[in-house]
């Protein structure tokens, strides 16, 4: 296990969108294959996924349904819908922008400046 | 966005289901994350735990996801009803006072928006109402104006012929009762006179036949009939074959031409409809039509209402009417015209009422929140915000709001269930009263409204306090703690609104008591008198109504215990016909081309004995004056004042419009009558003239019948038993086929002249008595609650030497003060308010000072008693216990 990032603020609906975009999962399937895919670096605390998966359902860009687990159990499946698509085209090319702008301040040297 | 909002009222309503399926996901988490820990090796007892605890609180979680869908605001509202209903709950008294009071002010308005949503607001019950018009003569004169919707015939012409933008209809506003016989039925039914195309005017399409045509709606033209659907049920038993079927109406056979259909309702009752035939002379000489219209397709109103005014102006210049113009108005503001005043006038006070309730429970509010200061303070210094503790107490009264709307709703029921025939009886309401969403939903609005209205001042008075010195105070300050003027303005404005009312109230009250108490002019005990229709092709001269008239009376004159019998065209308190004179000769003589309106009577000799009224000069009819004899009148004192004057009544003539000379052979005393014509006052003695029954000419007798039904009176020597019986026998003995309408007493025939001032009167007077026990309550409380606030001072002053009556004065003065106050703001807009009523008192002023005083020290007194009594408390205060208290 690497070590561990805090999650910034407002990038945890991002992830959501990114995760449940390569398929239905429900809400410990997200927070697995977040884990999974950024090997382990990224902790999600348990108790905010929730909120963060009705507001985003409540904003329409995931949906919810209700379906049967791998082990027959009742499950809550989200999937991402047409709006939710849009959205994370959006956020993906906002947090690109960021993330160059962060890069190139911190890669600036001093005569740059 | 709609998304959202519909997946807000899913979450909304579906609250448990909501919360149940938060638990389910969440806890299914945390039994995936235990069994995958269990997988790596973590024993189940450890790995449950483990979950559990890196989850967190699932409540401080579910209670994210709601704020997540929306759910905070209502789930803070909810919060707050609930402890709103604790806190009422646990003050049962203050909580019983307000619902109750706003029960009773909800329910009376309630009630009274019933009847004026029926009458003025709720369309009317015909296709696009929007586009129905009544041709109103709108007048001017001395700043003040009117619209008159009683229209002559050849008004009706000239809107006939010019009139392109309306399709117009002429009928005749009111109905009579005609003599209906079908099938081997006899009946007394109503009948109402329409024009050709009336029907098309207001929308309504017959269920069977058609409506009448233009050729038998002239002169001289076939009689056909139409049927309401109710009688047509009735006589002919739904039978779908009635056109073409004859019926006896008045003893003329009449073919039916259709049948309306169940849905219709009518403005003036009738049970069938003959055409009009409208003419410009005989009846359409005078104001005996109304005229309705429907805007054609793409018209406006500006448009049809220029033409009108362009069609009119010719017809009127030639009534030498130059400061009146024909203008257009809304149909139902046409029907509604006599009435709309003295219902926006009750809807007005009833308002008056909830707003006087308002401030009542206001009062309460405030004093209560002074109770609780402690409890507030407490809440802020434990962090809660001002704009809670505002919503927190806002809560409470939106729920006492909402309770007595409840409660009212229900006290509106019934009155609705009271008022609706009185208002049937007084206010011609014709369409159907009730409580329906309409009404349910102002209730709702009112509630509300006036759970915020009470609500807000108190509330954010009490959300000011300060938290150092209410949470330091020992509880208890010496002459209470919290500034009183705000809730002594409030008792004041109380006092003053209800002042307004009761001027009101009392200037209705007296001017019935006035019109109630006016001498009659006759002696109405042990007087009978039952109407009949004329209405009759069979009496159609003046020789078979006089056989009629002498056969029925000598038959009814043999009944045991009567002592006099007659028949007159009307009775007095009714509305008598009104007729043209001129005086021929004397000191005052009328040029050929002058007319003087009075009203008129025929009458048979003994008209004057059953009612006892006096002949003061000359001499009253035998049955000597015949049609053969010498044409004579009598007329009443007012009529001698009004028209000759200083004159010598007797021996003078008078043409009755035909151009014969009567004699003026005796004066007679005057009778009330409800007025058709002059000031407008509803009961006066008008100038009348009397005629013998023997000498009207053939061509009146069936114009007469038309628009009266003459009535039979009856003196007996006691109260009589069998003379309803044994008049209904005589006359069938005469003439089986008239029925008598009804028989009534005097006083019934006075009650009914009276009804709508008595319905006004008692109306406004009740909601008076509860604007003063609203008062009473009020200041009872103000006073309460001082006494409880300053029971140390009390104690301490009367164990300074105090005496018990200065005690209680210094408490009570404080309540007949404001009292004081409040009367004379009171007087001053009671003064402005009963301008309004103007057009609705007779016999006092609008200024009248018994009343203003009356009222003055109703409310004075009851404001004394009202302080006096909570101030009894301070005989049972025991100094000594009282400051041991603390």
């Amino acid at each position: 296990m690497g070590k561990q990032v805090d999650i910034l603020q407002g990038t945890l609906d991002m992830l959501i969108l990114k995760a449940v975009s390569l398929g239905p999962l429900h809400g410990y399937g997200i927070l697995l294959r977040i884990q999974q895919v950024s090997k382990d670096a990224l902790q999600i605390p348990q108790g905010s996924l929730y909120p963060a998966l009705y507001r985003l359902e409540y904003r329409g860009w995931i949906a919810a349904e209700w379906g049967e687990s791998e082990n027959k159990r009742k499950a809550k499946y989200y999937r991402l819908t047409g709006a939710g698509r849009r959205q994370l085209k959006s956020e993906r090319q906002e947090w690109k922008r960021l993330a160059v702008a962060i890069g190139d301040v911190l890669a600036a040297e001093p005569e740059e400046v | 966005m709609l998304a959202q909002a519909r997946s807000w009222w899913r979450a909304l309503t579906g609250q448990s289901r909501l919360a149940g399926e938060m638990a389910s996901e969440m806890d299914s988490h945390m039994e995936r994350y235990a069994a995958d820990l269990m997988a790596a090796g973590v024993e189940p007892g450890e790995a449950r735990r483990r979950a559990r605890m890196e989850f967190g609180s699932t409540a401080a979680a579910a209670e994210e996801c709601r704020e997540a869908v929306g759910l905070r605001w209502p789930d803070e509202i909810a919060r707050d009803l609930r402890y709103a209903t604790r806190v009422l709950r646990k003050s049962p008294t203050f909580t019983v006072t307000a619902v109750a009071t706003l029960a009773l002010c909800i329910g009376a308005n309630t009630a009274i928006f019933s009847v004026v949503d029926a009458v003025l607001l709720r369309p009317l019950p015909y296709p696009q109402p929007e586009r129905l018009a009544a041709v109103a003569r709108h007048w001017k004169d001395k700043g003040a104006s009117g619209d008159d919707t009683p229209q002559t015939g050849s008004i009706w012409e000239a809107v006939r012929d010019g009139a392109t933008y309306v399709d117009c209809a002429v009928f005749s506003d009111g109905s009579m009762g005609v003599n209906f016989a079908a099938g081997g039925k006899v009946e007394y039914v109503k009948q109402q006179r329409v024009s050709a195309g009336f029907f098309r005017v207001l929308g309504i399409a017959p269920l069977i036949g058609r409506e009448f045509s233009a050729d038998e709606d002239r002169p001289g033209g076939p009689a056909v009939t139409v049927l309401s659907y109710a009688l047509w049920k009735r006589v002919f038993l739904g039978n779908p074959a009635v056109a073409g079927q004859t019926v006896t109406l008045r003893g003329e056979p009449y073919t039916i031409v259709g049948v309306l259909p169940a849905s219709f309702q009518s403005s003036t009752p009738a049970d069938l409809w003959t055409p009009l035939r409208p003419t410009s002379t005989g009846e359409g000489g005078g104001y005996n039509y109304a005229i309705a219209g429907r805007l054609r397709p793409g018209a406006t109103w500006a448009q049809a209402d220029a033409q009108i005014e362009a069609v009119g102006a010719p017809v009127l210049h030639e009534n030498r009417e130059a400061s009146v113009r024909l203008h257009l108005i809304s149909f139902q503001n046409g029907l509604t015209e006599d009435v709309r005043q003295p219902l926006l006038i009750l809807w007005a006070a009833v308002g008056l009422v909830l707003l006087i309730g308002c401030v009542n429970i206001a009062g309460l509010l405030l004093a209560r929140a002074a109770g609780r200061s402690r409890e507030l303070a407490t809440r802020m210094a434990l962090g809660s915000g001002r704009a809670a503790l505002i919503r927190q107490m806002l809560a409470e009264s939106l729920l006492l709001g909402l309770c007595g709307g409840a409660a009212g709703a229900f006290l509106g029921w019934l009155g609705v269930k009271a008022l609706k025939f009185l208002a049937q009886d007084s206010l011609n309401v014709w369409q159907t009263v009730e409580l329906d969403w309409r009404v349910l939903a102002a209730t709702g609005c009112a509630s509300i409204a006036a759970g915020i209205l009470f609500g807000l001042y108190p509330a954010l008075a009490a959300s000011r306090i300060e938290i150092r010195a209410a949470l330091g105070e020992a509880g208890r300050g010496v002459a209470g703690g919290c500034n009183p003027w705000p809730r002594r303005v409030l008792v004041a404005s109380e006092v003053a609104l209800g002042v307004v009312l009761l001027v009101g109230a009392g200037l209705l009250i007296r001017t019935f008591a006035h019109l109630q108490g006016l001498d009659p002019g006759f002696d109405a005990e042990n007087v009978i008198a039952a109407q009949l229709s004329l209405q009759d092709a069979r009496y159609a001269t003046n020789q078979r109504v006089n056989q009629l008239f002498d056969k029925s009376l000598a038959r009814i004159r043999e009944l045991p215990g009567v002592e006099c019998a007659a028949v007159t065209l009307s009775l007095p308190y009714e509305r008598a016909l009104n007729t043209e004179i001129r005086r021929l000769d004397g000191r005052h003589v009328d040029a050929a081309t002058e007319y003087q309106i009075t009203n008129f009577f025929y009458v048979t000799p003994e008209y004057f004995r059953v009612l006892r009224i006096p002949l003061l000069r000359g001499r009253v009819f035998t049955s000597a004056d015949r049609s053969t004899t010498a044409p004579v009148v009598v007329v009443s004192e007012a009529f001698v004042k009004m028209y000759l004057g200083d004159d010598q009544p007797l021996g003078r003539h008078l043409d009755l419009g035909n151009g014969d000379r009567r004699e003026i052979v005796g004066v007679v005393g005057d009778v009330q009558q409800k007025s058709g014509w002059g000031d407008g006052t509803p009961l006066a003695p008008m100038p009348d003239i009397y005629v013998p029954s023997t000498q009207v000419e053939d061509k009146f007798i069936p114009l007469v019948h038309t628009w009266f039904s003459p009535s039979w009176i009856v003196r007996s020597s006691g109260p009589a038993q069998g003379t309803i019986a044994g008049m209904q026998r005589a006359l069938e003995s005469v003439d089986p086929q008239l029925p008598f309408a009804g028989f009534h007493s005097m006083d019934d025939v006075r009650y009914r002249a009276l009804a709508q001032e008595r319905f006004q009167a008692a109306l406004l007077g009740a909601l008076a008595g509860l604007a003063l026990l609203l008062a009473a309550v009020g200041i009872y409380g103000l006073i309460a609650n001082s006494v409880a606030e300053r029971t140390r001072e009390l104690g301490i002053r009367l164990a300074l030497g105090a005496t018990v009556p200065q005690a209680m004065r210094a408490v009570a003065l404080p309540g007949v003060a404001l009292a004081l106050a409040g009367v004379m703001v009171g007087s001053v807009l009671a003064a402005f308010a009963s301008q309004l009523l103007r057009h609705l008192v007779w016999g006092v002023r609008p200024g009248d000072p018994v009343t203003y005083v009356a009222a003055g020290l109703g409310l004075i007194g009851v404001a004394a008693g009202a302080s006096f009594l909570p101030a009894l408390r301070v005989t049972r205060l025991n100094p000594a216990e009282t400051l041991r208290q603390e």
